[in-house]
């Protein structure tokens, strides 16, 4: 790849050079008013810049990754004396976790032993066992837990962030959700830009692909070389010039003059940024084999290079929604992503960016600590898995100011319920913004005659997660 | 505004259940320094940030009659007594509901203060609840009812009188007098007239969406007549692709889409969806009379007469929306919105959960609504978009509490809305009540109507609507500088008996939108934001004017009118115009994002216009706009290199070339390698036929199959072709040819040096014929192997073969001696391995990189045309 210096020097296009020198990108970005991306300050200063969000989507066990519970353990096989809570499906009897739990670092939190690897970092990770949603339905969790609301069309939190923040890198998308395969359920929706400008909606990147034409949309061109692309560009730009010339003060012009400068770089930046070849070889041991490991390492590279939100899906539909085997199904599911987990805490921390990068880590929602009662034409004949659980649920959070070493609430003694210091999903997104630097309250955008938050009338601050 | 609804709740127990608490009189209380700055510091901030909302002279509807603006007024209590008893905390509702000790008297309603600030007020009201503001209680602020009777927008337009002006030859309209008059009153100078070239492609863009011909500038130009102007425009107004732009511009008001949005596995397509878009461009097209219009989509199904069913797709307007995962309550919200939203600029929407803020509409009038909407069932025919029929009961239904269905209040009637309906609200009488509803919207008596309308037009005509706020005319909306206009625009629009095509024709005739765009320093200095219209905008194409113009430039466009929807954003997108493309609401391809195409999930007010690089990447990448310039350089035929720069210039831009553009344009293709490279770039597979010299073992002659047709590569149209016969090849074999000279030859470039095997498998599944013959020839060392399959499937392995870049290796079948029966299925894999270690580094599979025409390189010419559409100058309206 060779750099803009080097294509002008090589093409020779002195003039066009020249003509862009007042162009230069420092000075030119202040002075366009027509991109909504450009960096801004929040609310108050905080260190944290970036988000990555790993969606485990499908709805991760609590009781069988980061909630033990002894009890449950004791009593599995025993049904509840009051009744099961209400969740989708028929449950039944208590059913044990199949795996084991152990004590990590030096906060001694325990971790099942699914996922070792981010079992290592869990000082720097607060866990917050008392999450809960709304209904226990894939559709209404995915929008609530990405847009604040179950059904209606409202931005995602990417958006909001990216609306909120701008973006530091201008030659990167600003918010990018990164789903192998295709789509999770609700499909792009859960990285909309609802009533917000289009432009702040997440890019959609299919990481099953490794070809980078595949990954963005326009990045490539196969019918004009470099060289004569940074001809035309010139050009284009003494063409620009003569007619700005004669239509003095239209910002708007100049804005997109510069806007093709932006993309040409934006062509090498994208390239490099997906490929992860470029990493050294320790490093890419390091987060593992296959998908995963590549989409996450990806995601480092992103927030690295100033990508404001990255969410990483697990992958297509819903991965995680183990109605039955669960212990070969969650085992598994655990294996492709841990290791790269793990590594993405070490690796930001080893660079400096774990401060300045929020990771968030959970589902739609959890799992039953009851069994799933078998169902014809699903999970027929299996009496091995767990029905969608929106009483109580486990998300932890990493970086971004968040307090490590940290657990915060608890569900009931047999993790179906959340029932200390209870955190809704928009209590979660309260404190997500504040982490960014936002009053939740003050972050609106005036829409149809009102007012619009992403927490809309609700949400609280959860301080006891915040360092 | 749920917070609002909230405490008018409490305060209605509140009142209900009146305290017995005495109205104490507070005690003049010491005004030391202490004291204040307690108050200073302590309370007054929580008493502005925390109450002045609901309970301050500048609350938008003041609660419960309390006001907290200074001593008096706390003192004076509000509704239901006395809130505060000086020296005593415990006795103070002030406190009290603080405190949140009594379930029905909470405050502030979005939830408790701080243990601190609970102290603070204590201890504030302990030591005698000192406040230094003087003076009497303020008088309390209007109710929102009596705000709304002054409203600029709810009482009825009326036509001005002519001012006199100064600049009397300039006004060519009434429009234009009112105009001028607040331009002069400004001490600013009107703008000139535009020149000719700016005028006509404003006219053509505003009115038709797409761009003028140089040859069209060039006529008016040199077109002396005075009604040259005129007759443009009515020419303009009477072509089919008037009713395509300005149907687009109602789609946007209409949140029109192709498919329902996410419905679980159920068919997400909206069957008959266009035939609602193209009812509206018929609509524009015959100059329907908007009250028509309007009603047609309200209540198609009971205007009918007969058997008329052409006007049944019209209900499209309500029903095309998204479905929300077949929410009822939701469905019914978006139809609620974009009635009111899109024909009366009221967020009637704002009212689901409790009474609005800001304007007179109730959860009663909300609910009204529902219930007309909750009385109409969906109709799906074979031959039309959804649409809505009267149920034969219709129903009421109780107001949703805080909007939720679960808890239901009293039953709110069938009824037009209750503050805009007069003295007395009549409950709807036909059906549903949707016709009567569609009577009061599209009524003369409507004061908001005509207006929003009016309003809508102006901003297609001018960048900005005279009204900043398109889609909200209620209390907070600003009295428009040029209100005289909005509403002689709109009592003449109605007088017109409502013709669109008159209004926008009155719009275009003025002076004032035939003005340049030219900013003057002077006139900035008084008038930054040009609210006075003193000049004419600087305006970006939309997309799909962007986009049509782009198909228009390379004489590539459709210009078929009506019809099914078409895709845009995928591998060959369709040439029609961008306003037939089919919009997946669920999955709006990011084309449309990118360039600001209003979202399909609800009504659109107005599009933002951002300026961000994936715009820039799709217009010099995108393969839509390499065939576009191709498509230009296809038009141009003459020779001489300064005749075609001008060509590209007239064909692109629609003008002639400067000298100093000639001499940019001449060193640009002078400078540009105008060959196309001999490497395909990207996938490196071609495919052709030829024949083989059997003694040499090296390859004749090589040429590319000239059709592409039905994911085949052939000799013509028609399977034989007179001349080349069978030969072809698709993704998994092919055919050869009828005899040597025509083998069916794929071929394969090396991407680089190395070293490649290939492993393969060739099938001739017949049973009958000789079979063929296979070889496979490298251009380096000629043939690495020879095989025959007939009625079976054999291997087709090479040992390793070293190849550099740019070598090829082509895969020969021929049909041996007899021509018949040779179809076959040869699938190879092309494993590359680099350098001395022999890493693996690609794999070329013969059936998944299997691929129809492959994009030409751009050459120079072709570059410098995509430069050309690249411009400012193409994408800007002066």
């Amino acid at each position: 790849m060779l750099s803009r210096r080097e294509l002008l020097t090589r093409s020779g296009m002195g003039i066009g050079a020249l003509a862009l020198s007042h162009l230069a990108p420092e000075f030119a970005s202040a002075a366009a008013p027509g991109n909504p991306l450009l960096p801004k300050q929040p609310h108050f200063p905080v260190k944290a810049k970036h988000v990555i969000h790993l969606f485990m989507n499908g709805g991760p066990s609590q009781v069988d990754t980061f909630d033990p519970k002894p009890e449950l353990q004791k009593r599995a096989g025993e049904s509840l004396s009051d009744g099961n809570l209400k969740t989708e499906r028929p449950t039944g009897a208590l059913f044990a976790s199949p795996y084991k739990f152990a004590k990590y670092g030096e906060s001694g939190i325990e971790v099942s032993d699914i996922f070792p690897h981010v079992a290592e970092c869990v000082d720097e990770m607060a866990i917050i066992r008392s999450m809960h949603a709304d209904v226990p339905n894939h559709e209404p969790s995915l929008l609530l837990m990405n847009c604040g609301d179950a059904r209606l069309i409202r931005p995602s939190v990417g958006s909001w962030l990216t609306y909120g923040l701008g973006t530091e890198n201008q030659n990167l998308p600003a918010f990018v959700a990164m789903c192998p395969g295709g789509y999770p359920i609700q499909e792009s929706q859960n990285w909309q830009a609802g009533f917000l400008p289009g432009i702040y909606q997440g890019t959609h990147v299919d990481t099953k692909h490794t070809e980078i034409e595949k990954l963005i949309e326009n990045i490539k061109n196969d019918r004009v070389g470099q060289i004569e692309q940074r001809q035309q560009l010139d050009l284009l730009a003494q063409l620009n010039q003569r007619h700005l010339e004669t239509r003095q003060n239209e910002a708007k012009l100049e804005a997109r003059i510069q806007s093709f400068e932006l993309a040409y770089r934006m062509q090498m930046e994208a390239s490099d940024a997906f490929d992860v070849s470029r990493e050294p070889q320790h490093i890419l041991d390091m987060y593992g084999e296959g998908t995963q490991a590549r989409q996450i390492l990806i995601a480092r590279r992103l927030v690295e290079r100033g990508v404001r939100y990255v969410q990483v899906w697990h992958g297509e539909g819903q991965p995680w929604d183990s109605h039955d085997d669960i212990e070969v199904n969650h085992r598994r599911l655990a294996k492709q992503c841990d290791q790269a987990i793990g590594a993405l805490i070490k690796d930001l921390r080893q660079r400096g960016l774990l401060d300045e990068t929020l990771i968030l880590w959970g589902g739609e929602f959890g799992r039953t600590p009851v069994v799933e009662m078998p169902k014809k034409g699903s999970n027929q004949g299996k009496i091995n898995g767990r029905d969608h659980n929106h009483w109580g649920f486990t998300v932890w959070m990493a970086g971004g100011g968040v307090k490590g070493g940290h657990v915060h609430g608890a569900t009931d003694e047999l993790g179906f319920k959340a029932v200390e210091d209870r955190v809704h999903v928009h209590d979660l997104h309260a404190t997500m913004l504040k982490l960014m630097g936002f009053d939740h309250e003050k972050l609106t955008y005036r829409y149809a005659g009102r007012d619009f938050r992403l927490t809309d009338v609700h949400g609280t601050v959860v301080d006891a997660v915040i360092a | 505004m749920q917070r609002n609804c909230f405490i008018r709740w409490i305060f209605a127990i509140q009142v209900a259940v009146p305290f017995a608490m005495p109205a104490t009189r507070a005690a003049d209380p010491q005004l030391t320094p202490e004291a204040v700055e307690f108050f200073e510091k302590r309370i007054r901030p929580v008493l502005v940030e925390h109450c002045y909302e609901c309970h301050s002279a500048t609350a938008n509807e003041l609660e419960g009659g309390l006001m907290l603006d200074n001593r008096a007024a706390i003192a004076k209590g509000g509704e239901s007594g006395s809130v505060l008893v000086a020296g005593d905390p415990n006795a103070s509702r002030l406190l009290i509901a603080m405190r949140y000790q009594d379930e029905n008297l909470q405050m502030p309603p979005a939830g408790k203060l701080s243990d601190e600030v609970l102290a603070d007020f204590a201890e504030w009201i302990r030591s005698g609840a000192v406040d230094p503001r003087e003076g009497p209680p303020p008088p309390p602020p209007d109710s929102i009812a009596a705000r709304a009777k002054n409203h600029w927008a709810f009482g009825s337009p009326a036509k001005s009188e002519r001012p006199t002006v100064a600049h009397s030859d300039w006004p060519k309209t009434d429009i234009d007098y009112l105009i001028l008059a607040r331009i002069e009153g400004a001490g600013i100078e009107p703008s000139p007239v535009a020149d000719s070239r700016a005028l006509v492609r404003r006219l053509y863009y505003d009115l038709t969406g797409l761009p003028p011909t140089f040859e069209t500038i060039k006529q008016f130009e040199t077109n002396n007549a005075p009604e040259a102007y005129e007759q443009l425009v009515d020419q303009l107004l009477d072509s089919p692709q008037f009713g395509e732009r300005w149907a687009r511009h109602w789609l946007d008001i209409a949140r029109f889409g192709d498919t329902k949005g996410y419905v679980f596995t159920d068919d997400r397509n909206y069957p008959n969806a266009y035939k609602y878009r193209d009812w509206v461009i018929n609509a524009f097209n015959t100059d329907m009379p908007f009250d028509q219009f309007i009603k047609f989509q309200l209540a198609a199904d009971q205007l009918a007469e007969g058997d008329d069913r052409s006007h049944l797709a019209a209900v499209g307007y309500l029903t095309l929306g998204r479905r929300f995962i077949n929410n009822t309550h939701d469905i019914i919200d978006d139809r609620i919105d974009v009635v009111f939203r899109g024909l009366m600029g009221l967020t009637v929407g704002c009212s689901r959960c409790h009474d609005h803020k800001y304007d007179p509409l109730s959860t009663r009038d909300y609910y009204g609504m529902y219930g007309m909407f909750a009385s109409c069932d969906e109709k799906q025919d074979d031959d039309l978009p959804l649409r809505l029929v009267d149920k034969p009961n219709p129903q009421e239904v109780g107001i949703f509490l805080r909007g939720n269905p679960g808890s239901r209040g009293e039953r709110a009637p069938r009824q037009y809305l209750s503050f805009f309906a007069g003295e007395q609200p009549e409950p709807f009488k036909q059906g549903s009540g949707r016709r009567e509803l569609a009577e009061r919207i599209a009524s003369r008596d409507n004061p908001l109507t005509a207006r929003v309308f009016v309003n809508r037009v102006w901003g297609h005509l001018f960048g900005n609507g005279l009204v900043r706020t398109p889609s909200d005319f209620g209390l907070r909306s600003e009295t428009p500088v040029h209100r005289d206009v909005l509403d002689h625009l709109a009592v003449d629009f109605m007088e017109g008996n409502w013709s669109i095509k008159r209004l926008i024709r009155q719009i275009v005739m003025s002076s004032v939108y035939r003005q340049s765009s030219v900013i003057r320093a002077e006139a900035v200095e008084r008038d930054p934001e040009n609210l006075l219209l003193w000049r004419a905008e600087r305006r970006r194409l939309d997309f799909e004017a962007m986009r049509d113009s782009i198909l228009a430039a390379s004489d590539q466009l459709d210009r078929t009118v009506g019809g099914e929807s078409v895709q845009i954003a995928n591998e060959s997108p369709s040439k029609r115009r961008t306003l037939y493309a089919f919009i997946d609401r669920q999955n709006l391809p990011g084309l449309f994002r990118t360039f600001d195409f209003a979202s399909p999930d609800t009504h659109s007010p107005e599009r933002p216009e951002t300026v961000v690089p994936q715009q820039a990447l799709y217009l010099m990448n995108n393969g839509f706009v390499h065939d576009a310039a191709q498509a230009v350089v296809g038009r141009v035929d003459d020779t001489d290199v300064r005749q075609r720069v001008n060509q590209l210039y007239r064909l692109v831009l629609a003008r002639d070339a400067m000298i100093d553009e000639l001499q940019l344009a001449t060193s640009f293709i002078e400078s540009g390698d105008n060959t196309s490279p001999d490497i395909p770039i990207g996938n490196p597979w071609q495919f052709g036929y030829g024949s083989f010299n059997a003694e040499s073992e090296q390859l004749v002659s090589f040429h590319l199959l000239p059709h592409f047709v039905e994911n085949t590569w052939q000799g013509g149209a028609q399977r034989p072709d007179p001349v080349l016969g069978w030969a072809m090849l698709n993704a998994s074999g092919g055919h050869p040819g009828n005899d040597q000279q025509h083998i069916s030859i794929r071929r394969w470039y090396a991407q680089a040096d190395g070293s490649v095997t290939v492993r393969g498998r060739l099938e001739h599944p017949s049973e009958n014929g000789d079979g063929v013959r296979a070889r496979i020839v490298s251009s380096r060392d000629g043939l690495q192997g020879e095989w025959i399959a007939q009625h079976k499937t054999i291997e087709t392995n090479t040992s390793t073969l070293a190849v550099k870049r740019g070598d090829t290796l082509d895969f020969l079948a021929d049909c041996r001696d007899n021509p018949n029966h040779d179809s076959f299925q040869w699938r190879v894999t092309i494993r590359q391995s680099e350098g001395s270690e022999g890493t693996t580094t690609a794999d070329w599979k013969s059936e998944r990189d299997f691929q129809g025409p492959h994009a030409k390189p751009l050459g120079a010419w072709e570059r410098l045309a995509q430069t050309l559409l690249l411009t400012n100058e193409f994408l800007f309206l002066d």
